[in-house]
């Protein structure tokens, strides 16, 4: 990595902090049982935050050679920057050590490219008209950062993840089931080829249609769709709505705003997550931390900048890229399980739906609790088990109501959704819209 | 520049190369609230090969111009390495090879504007907001993008071209009793900073728009006859049918070929979809995609029959169909795959929006939208402002309106269209295979949808 201050940042900003990253990536794509691309990159940049007269200015750069030019880019975008009315990061190491799976860096293409047709072979041994969709790469790279105030961080880091489909476009009838899987080192092929056939087996549940009215049902929500439900919450805690005001959650530290059953933590720690780190984007050391403990809003998530203005410490949470300035997130969300064994939820859930993908709830209004969306994929429930798949219906949903008085149940299994490790839920009473 | 980058693609060794380079600079301004988040300036600078050998494609990125003979090496041996293991491979569609310069023709380049002019221009529209009685926050953000896009490929087509690229959102929340309301407006363009002016109008009534979805009802679940603006009905042919004529959707599924079969009846014989780049001044506009092939206007559905699909050199290759210019990456970490440009639905018979409701004894009239979603059949999307529709007349306006539907059914359930077209061009984009956000458009008249899902209370 080249120089991270130059003369002229360290002469003339009143404070500063640099921030380096590289890395680079192999990735291999299957689509429609074909291999389609073998992807390589690599990328680079640098991103400094100078003060000037009190202000902080921001440019980036994907090319690390041009610190001189960025850091008097940040210099000219002080006088229009927000107060520096925090402090960068201070000298401090974490105690915790790092994950760094070198591997990730010396992933062999043919390799990659032969598990993907292992994969493509394993869904047709369960489900012959499906086609096999596959993607599975890794890298490993480096962030470096530094701050006037005395913090020189370093920090290596490696990645492996994975994504396996069954599906089919036919009349009336266009089909999806997948597995997918992150992490901070290799995961072994035997996991992939297994949740190829898992995959493979919900294709064969969801290739026969299941009939729905409208109406109000029990709703075991299956991971994936648990992610969309705590988004409100994501968005509630988050450091930027806590420091403006829009959260309805700025005074609901120490309330019991859910179920006594529910506990979220944040985990930068977690050895199978793939969001952890001993450093947050700012040089922060990391904390695991509870989000909700027993129903109980604990704690948000914040920016050194959010931090300040709402008059709270600093959690370590600020995530960022090159090109963008830090900005509050979770690391590893961690939801604790249950008590409940799957399979009685399934017996519970009778006469009711099992929900495995949303589509479109990017676009609920968040704050005020809402998760909208179509069930992209849904299925019946009868007997204990899913007899089939249900189609052209919609929930709309209060989450803070769900989370706090609607939960029926918790399942004793977890599953990985992204960078959250979370069980299924099944709710009481959810009004589903069908035609 | 150009000798260097035809010599690398011409003496690759692989069947077919091409190398794209790209150099951008950005400007972003953004306020938070009463305060000023984030301005910036910065510069983006990258390049990637892409090698065909037998049919299968290497994929490098890099950083560094000095990295690029390499990485031309490196290309060709991911493109081996798939070759050795693919029994499929890919036949590129012949495109005529240009050698084209495309300068900037902007009515007013955003960098003849001052960095100070601008901010005072959205601070003034975000405290248009701020001081609305009810609207307890705000945020505005905009950005333009000045790229240089250099490409070469070994068949000897060269296009270097300047581009412009610049949006700008505003959105004012009210939050009263602990129900937050929201709303949003925009503009978008490739043509310069001028259509940024004089937006005050818009921005107030953002501002009392948020207020009055703070005090409105959540709107009862259930199944309607839907009146779209000519914004969301522009998000929902992009959602709901532009994706799906997607060439790489198509491409190597027989099945999706005969789902998406040319001359199948889709709709009425009043719904006419294409997709142009040669609208000038939008953000979907393009004189070359990023394989160097010219756009054009794509005719997808006329008099409601499919008549065409969009597509890159590799899909139309695949299908035996003529490449049609969609072929675009949103930045040099990506190949460019088949993405729409400005996708529209045409003028229909059914006169204006007045016309559209007065036979609706229960509806809704949803305008405007928070942007959209969809698998293939399904699609989904949130309008951001929604009122009843009752005894043929706009009635009371109500909240959290999501609207579903299968596309195949919804496309056939459209049973009006109005006369009234008009394009919106916003600060939001596009999102495929992780490229996100990729300046497009969509324009339409109001339309008229019977049967549509309404998530609700």
């Amino acid at each position: 990595m080249p120089p991270l201050a130059t003369e002229k940042l360290t002469r003339n900003a009143d404070a500063y902090e640099t921030f380096h990253s590289e890395g680079r990536s192999l990735r291999v794509m299957f689509e429609n049982d074909r291999l389609t691309e073998i992807r390589q990159g690599e990328n680079s940049g640098l991103a400094i935050r100078a003060v000037k007269h009190g202000k902080i200015g921001f440019s980036y750069s994907s090319k690390q050679d041009e610190v001189e030019a960025v850091a008097e880019a940040a210099l000219r975008m002080t006088p229009f920057g927000k107060s520096y009315d925090f402090q960068f990061a201070s000298p401090a190491k974490s105690p915790h050590v790092s994950v760094f799976d070198e591997r990730c860096g010396k992933l062999d293409a043919e390799k990659l490219v032969l598990l993907c047709g292992a994969v493509k072979d394993a869904i047709k041994s369960i489900a012959p008209d499906a086609t096999a969709e596959c993607s599975l790469g890794g890298g490993i790279g480096r962030t470096r950062i530094l701050t006037s105030t005395g913090q020189e961080c370093v920090e290596n880091e490696s990645s492996y993840g994975w994504f396996v489909s069954a599906k089919i476009s036919e009349e009336g009838n266009f089909l999806s089931t997948y597995r997918m899987r992150s992490g901070n080192r290799m995961i072994p092929d035997a996991e992939v080829l297994q949740g190829a056939r898992e995959a493979a087996q919900e294709y064969l549940v969801a290739r026969k249609p299941a009939p729905l009215k409208p109406g109000s049902y029990p709703v075991l929500f299956a991971p994936s769709a648990v992610s969309d439900l705590l988004l409100p919450i994501a968005v509630s805690i988050n450091g930027l709505n806590i420091a403006k005001k829009t959260s309805p959650f700025v005074e609901g530290l120490g309330q019991k705003l859910f179920d006594q059953r529910l506990t979220i933590l944040d985990d930068p720690f977690h050895e199978e997550g793939p969001s952890g780190g001993l450093y947050d984007g700012e040089g922060i050391v990391t904390q695991k931390r509870p989000i909700v403990e027993n129903g109980v809003l604990k704690s948000f998530v914040h920016s050194l900048s959010t931090a300040k203005q709402a008059g709270h410490a600093p959690t370590g949470n600020a995530a960022r890229s090159v090109s963008s300035l830090p900005m509050p997130g979770t690391h590893n969300v961690i939801m604790s399980p249950g008590t409940d064994d799957l399979d009685a939820l399934y017996q519970r859930a009778n006469g009711g739906l099992c929900i495995a993908q949303l589509i479109g709830t990017f676009t609920s209004n968040f704050l005020a609790g809402q998760v909208s969306g179509n069930v992209s994929l849904g299925y019946l429930v009868q007997d204990g088990r899913r007899v089939g798949r249900v189609k052209n219906c919609a929930l709309n949903v209060n989450a803070f109501d769900v989370l706090k008085s609607r939960i029926l149940g918790i399942s004793k299994q977890r599953e990985w959704v992204g960078s959250e490790l979370l069980p299924w839920v099944l709710v009481d009473g959810v009004q589903i819209s069908a035609r | 520049m150009k000798d260097l980058l035809t010599s690398l693609a011409k003496k690759s060794g692989a069947d077919y190369c091409e190398l794209r380079l790209e150099d951008s600079w950005q400007t972003s301004v953004a306020f938070s609230g009463k305060d000023l988040e984030n301005v910036q300036e910065s510069h983006l600078f990258g390049g990637n090969v892409r090698v065909a050998v037998d049919g299968c494609w290497g994929f490098v990125t890099f950083n560094n111009l000095q990295d690029i003979a390499p990485r031309v090496k490196e290309a060709v041996t991911n493109a081996r390495a798939a070759s050795r293991h693919a029994k499929d491979h890919s036949i590129l569609a012949p495109a005529q090879p240009v050698q084209v310069e495309v300068r900037l023709d902007a009515k007013l380049d955003p960098r003849r504007v001052a960095l100070k002019d601008k901010i005072e221009l959205f601070a003034g529209y975000n405290e248009k907001m701020l001081s609305h009685p009810g609207v307890t926050s705000s945020n505005v953000r905009y950005f333009d993008k000045i790229t240089r896009l250099t490409y070469a490929n070994s068949e000897g087509t060269w296009v270097d071209r300047d581009e412009i690229d610049s949006g700008m959102g505003g959105t004012a929340i009210s939050r009263q009793g602990g129900i937050t309301g929201r709303a949003t407006c925009g503009q978008g363009g490739r043509d310069g900073f001028e259509r940024f002016r004089n937006m005050d109008l818009q921005f107030e009534e953002a501002a009392q728009n948020a207020v009055e979805t703070a005090k409105a009802p959540v709107i009862q679940g259930g199944t309607y006859t839907v009146v779209c603006d000519p914004h969301l009905a522009g998000v929902f042919v992009h959602e709901a049918f532009g994706h799906l004529s997607e060439g790489d959707n198509v491409a190597d599924d027989p099945r999706m070929q005969e789902v998406l079969k040319l001359g199948r009846k889709f709709g009425e014989n009043y719904l006419n979809i294409w997709d142009t780049g040669l609208d000038a001044g939008l953000r979907g506009f393009l004189q070359y995609d990023d394989e160097g092939v010219p756009t054009e206007k794509t005719w997808l559905i006329k008099d409601g029959v499919l008549v065409g699909r969009l597509h890159s050199r590799e899909t139309a290759g695949r299908m035996n169909e003529k490449p049609t210019g969609n072929a675009r990456a949103i930045s040099y970490r990506f190949p460019p795959i088949p993405r729409m440009r400005n996708t529209c639905i045409g003028n229909g018979p059914h006169g204006s929006f007045n016309d559209l409701i007065k036979d609706i004894k229960l509806g809704v009239y949803a305008l405007d939208a928070y942007g959209g979603q969809t698998n293939g059949e399904l699609f989904t999307f949130t309008a951001g402002q929604a009122f009843m529709i009752r005894d043929g007349k706009v009635a009371e306006r109500v909240r959290d309106v999501t609207l579903g539907g299968n596309v195949f059914d919804t496309l056939r359930n459209i049973t009006g269209i109005a006369g009234d077209y008009h394009v919106q061009d916003t600060a939001g984009g596009c999102g495929k295979g992780g490229q996100m956000p990729l300046p497009v458009s969509h324009g339409s008249p109001h339309i008229k949808i019977k049967d549509v899902v309404i998530g609700g209370q």
